[in-house]
């Protein structure tokens, strides 16, 4: 008696178990006639600038959108490849012109000319054949501590960020796992060209006191004070300011120009719903700029566009640099593995 | 009738691992396998090369060599902390020891930011100790570096992983039979040589279980050691492959490098098992007889206990304490300067207006409590049935190391695996929920593997002879005889699970689309929100939950040898 139960458990419990599994890797069907918006998840969150968007395009244009929050821009871009057979999303927003060739050569985007174009600054056009339209951008630069640097010594170009008086100052992001990181790293090859940028790196190492591995515990030893100059956005202050009502953090303006990172949004040729799917893109670069500067923190792309207050406090640089996707896929590899050299020396 | 019985008593064994193997087969093996044969394929069809090439590159065998020299320097400093430490708790009584132990899986809750943070609050250039010893002696430079270098590699890891070593030794100490060690003494051995040739090759099956837990979680160490370390390098197989996958997007060399690396844990753990198993089999179980001595009887003893629990103690609350102070500081003023306030608090429990990403975190705490107690609920048993399987299979040991997988695998290739499957499902909220909890419970079941395993090696076969004898049968036999004596090791592995469970990221962000948030998810999003202050109010909620649940369990687990 015991025996046969012993064996009805387990029996059930295998039988459940497999059922669960073949559910697991089935494949689910397309659904219905909403838009399907993938964002990377910062853009999706509360805090982010998608609820608000999504919840006033809905309203105005009677669409229902679906917005999937599908992990960071590398994840998403991840994600929306390998779903190639199966195509669920029609629209994907947050693919950086650094990381776009992948997407590119994936050959998943349609073409979309928008009209409002003409309003967005021509040296923001980072795709030629309009796959993927810029929607923000921001520039990376280095935030000072006003209260640990003495406004004569915050540095004026990156060339004089190499002083030895900024000895264990700076605190530096790994390029190999921080796409911030990876924004100094093109920055520098940028500025000092391919023959120059490793002897900027190779004077750097004394004057960095670490190099993190993110962002965020780089910016997180920045505010606990462990050094007075630090990687991030020129926009960074835009947060002190309002929401500590602090200007401590100030962005240093450097001649040489600052790299610049800009976010584009692109229509999936496999969607069946582009004329809705346009008119959210529409919508992304006209009437929404503001709300996603503000939760962005970054510069909008529609020159027409009024910024508050704060925004003064996050100068646009003079210059804006930026190197064409293609060069950019084609050297990675060999840039990091050149730079791995130095800095491991 | 007695071939029935063999039949019966073998299909019981034979069934036993099939629904923890079928877990990790589905949310384990499946995606793995699919990551890691990427590594073979490339647009010519299928090649060694690359495996070939990451074998014998020069570059790929140097950070080889130095994540191991890490990891093995990292256990064995861990090692040398912890176990005076399991000493004491195993020998004497005293207040707080309860405490103590409860502490121990507090840093796995937090997430490796934290850690990294609370360590720069309290060790860095403008942190505690250096501000403190500043003001002393009237200085002008921080006197301390004690950060940025290869020895704070070596510091952050002791910290994070001699607690748990601590934990799991002093557990099994506590259980074992005093009588070898008064014979010794009758015999006229003195104390030491008592120690070293009696206590401690006793000790080794669990001393060695814990080792190798710690010796894999340094392996695949990652923030820790580019943040603390001071930057490229130390670096490690975990950021190659790291850069590979994620900033080059190839997977194929990602997927190279993590065999690679799994390889080479492989033969360490294949190693470890042989040696633990057969050490745990020279030994007996004994419902402790072992004499808990109210304290130390000299007073170089009392001071050396002393000064241990004091050193320790700063050692490992310093960084949590940093982490609870920063949660209660804002800015209140124009000016900027941060002084105490209970804001985060507030917005947390919507007393106040919450800004950004705080909205959720309400919502979030219930999710991680749910998700972590069916953690904990259903990976114990799981685990217990492996344990079963693995020491009564003649194959035991290739179980073990499928068990242990999980931990040797790079989180960023279990990652892309999950992608696989999330791109595949797309369920309701229930769905996620029950993948994150499985999803979990694939990344808990080596740790109470490794917490229950040495104990169940030492119930005697006799036990469960006399038992089949009797005419029970192997269920009864487990449930009647075995479980009671294990209740132990199963709290213990219940906490870990619960802990690993709660600080757990990664999994639970891919694999619910973000639909599901939990306090870890909740803290990134507000550090990357430049909210460092709200994350850490969070973080000292984890802290604080995780004590409760800990100090519970330890008084469950008191019972009758707790005076």
């Amino acid at each position: 008696m015991e025996v046969l139960m012993n064996k009805h458990r387990y029996v059930c419990v295998l039988v459940a178990i497999l059922t669960l599994s073949f559910s697991v890797f089935a494949q689910p069907a397309k659904e219905s006639k909403e838009l399907v918006v993938y964002a990377y998840d910062a853009f999706c969150g509360d805090w982010g600038p998608g609820p608000a968007i999504v919840e006033e395009f809905e309203k105005q244009y009677g669409v229902k959108v679906n917005l999937v929050s599908a992990g960071d821009a590398v994840e998403m871009m991840t994600k929306v490849i390998s779903e190639a057979g199966n195509p669920w999303a029609d629209v994907v927003i947050g693919i950086t012109d650094d990381m776009a060739q992948k997407m590119y050569d994936a050959n998943l985007l349609q073409r979309y000319e928008s009209p409002v174009l003409s309003d967005i600054p021509s040296f923001l056009h980072f795709d030629p054949l309009y796959r993927l339209l810029p929607f923000d951008y921001g520039n990376f630069a280095f935030v000072v501590d006003t209260e640990r640097m003495k406004a004569q010594d915050i540095p004026t170009s990156l060339a004089s960020l190499v002083d030895p008086k900024y000895k264990n100052k700076v605190i530096l992001i790994d390029p190999r796992t921080s796409s911030v990181g990876l924004g100094l790293l093109l920055w520098t090859i940028e500025v000092f060209g391919e023959d120059g940028y490793l002897s900027w790196w190779e004077a750097m190492k004394e004057n960095a006191l670490t190099i993190t591995d993110g962002w965020s515990s780089a910016y997180g030893l920045f505010t606990e004070g462990e050094a007075p100059l630090v990687l991030s956005y020129s926009t960074s202050p835009v947060y002190h300011v309002t929401y500590e009502e602090t200007t401590r953090y100030q962005t240093a303006i450097f001649c040489e120009g600052h790299s610049t990172t800009i976010e584009g949004v692109g229509i999936l040729a496999s969607s069946n719903q582009k004329a809705n799917a346009q008119k959210f893109v529409d919508y992304l670069l006209t009437e929404a700029q503001l709300t996603i500067a503000l939760a962005n923190s970054m510069y909008p792309v529609n020159s027409k566009t009024e910024l508050p207050a704060a925004f003064d406090y996050a100068p646009k640089p003079k210059k804006s640099l930026s190197m064409e996707t293609e060069i950019l896929a084609k050297n990675l590899d060999r840039w990091l593995t050149e730079w791995t050299q130095v800095m491991s020396r | 009738m007695r071939d029935d019985k063999n039949m019966q008593y073998k299909r019981f064994y034979r069934v036993m691992p099939l629904p923890s193997t079928m877990v990790l087969l589905l949310l384990f093996f499946v995606p793995l396998f699919f990551t890691l044969s990427s590594a073979f394929v490339t647009e010519q069809g299928f090649t060694f090369s690359r495996i070939a090439g990451v074998f014998t590159d020069p570059y790929t065998q140097r950070i080889m060599l130095f994540t191991l020299l890490q990891a093995t320097l990292s256990t064995l400093a861990s090692l040398l902390v912890a176990l005076p430490g399991a000493y004491l708790i195993a020998t004497y009584s005293f207040r707080g020891k309860r405490l103590i132990l409860a502490l121990s899986a507090i840093p796995f809750v937090i997430p490796s930011i934290l850690v990294v943070l609370g360590f720069v609050i309290f060790f860095g250039n403008n942190g505690f100790l250096n501000r403190i010893l500043m003001t002393l002696f009237k200085l002008e430079e921080p006197p301390l570096s004690i950060l940025y270098s290869f020895p704070a590699i070596i510091l952050a890891h002791t910290f994070y992983n001699f607690p748990i070593i601590m934990s799991l030794v002093s557990s099994y100490w506590e259980h074992m039979d005093g009588n070898c060690e008064t014979a010794s003494y009758t015999l006229g051995a003195t104390k030491a040589k008592t120690f070293f040739s009696i206590t401690l090759p006793r000790l080794l099956p669990a001393i060695i279980s814990a080792a190798s837990l710690v010796f894999l979680f340094c392996f695949n160490s990652f923030a820790i050691i580019l943040v603390l370390g001071g930057g490229p390098r130390y670096t490690t197989m975990e950021v190659e492959i790291y850069r590979q996958a994620r900033m080059l997007g190839q997977t194929g060399s990602a997927a190279a490098l993590s065999l690679f690396s799994i390889l080479v844990t492989s033969i360490l753990l294949l190693w470890y098992n042989r040696t633990q198993k057969r050490l745990a089999l020279s030994e007996t179980y004994r419902n402790s007889n072992r004499l808990i001595e109210k304290k130390p009887a000299t007073l170089p003893g009392k001071l050396l206990a002393l000064f241990y629990t004091i050193v320790s103690s700063l050692f490992i609350l310093g960084p949590i304490a940093s982490v609870v102070v920063r949660s209660f500081m804002a800015s209140s003023s124009r000016s900027g300067a941060e002084a105490f306030s209970l804001k985060w608090y507030r917005q947390l429990l919507s007393l106040e207006r919450a800004t950004g990403h705080m909205n959720s975190a309400l919502q979030a705490l219930s999710n991680s409590l749910v998700i972590a107690a069916l953690v904990a609920l259903c990976t114990v048993p799981l685990a217990l049935t492996l344990c079963v399987a693995i020491r009564k299979k003649e194959k035991g040991s290739l179980l073990e190391l499928l068990g242990m997988m999980p931990m040797t695998v790079s989180s960023v290739i279990i990652g892309l695996g999950y992608y696989l499957i999330s791109a595949r499902i797309r369920g309701g909220l229930l769905t996620s929920y029950s993948l994150v909890v499985l999803a979990h419970m694939v990344k808990s079941i080596p740790f109470v593997l490794r917490t229950i395993l040495p104990e169940y090696r030492k119930i005697p076969n006799s036990y469960i002879h006399s038992s089949l004898t009797l005419g029970a049968g192997p269920l009864r036999t487990f449930l009647q005889i075995e479980l009671p004596l294990l209740r132990g090791a199963m709290l213990t592995g219940a906490i870990f699970a619960f802990a690993l469970s709660m600080g757990e990221f990664n999994a639970t962000l891919t694999l619910a689309n973000s639909s599901i948030v939990t306090l870890p998810i909740v803290m990134y999003r507000l550090i990357g929100s430049y909210n460092f202050q709200g994350a850490c109010a969070l973080g000292t909620i984890l802290i604080a939950v995780c004590t409760l649940v800990f100090i519970v369990s330890e008084l469950a687990k008191g019972g009758k040898y707790d005076r």
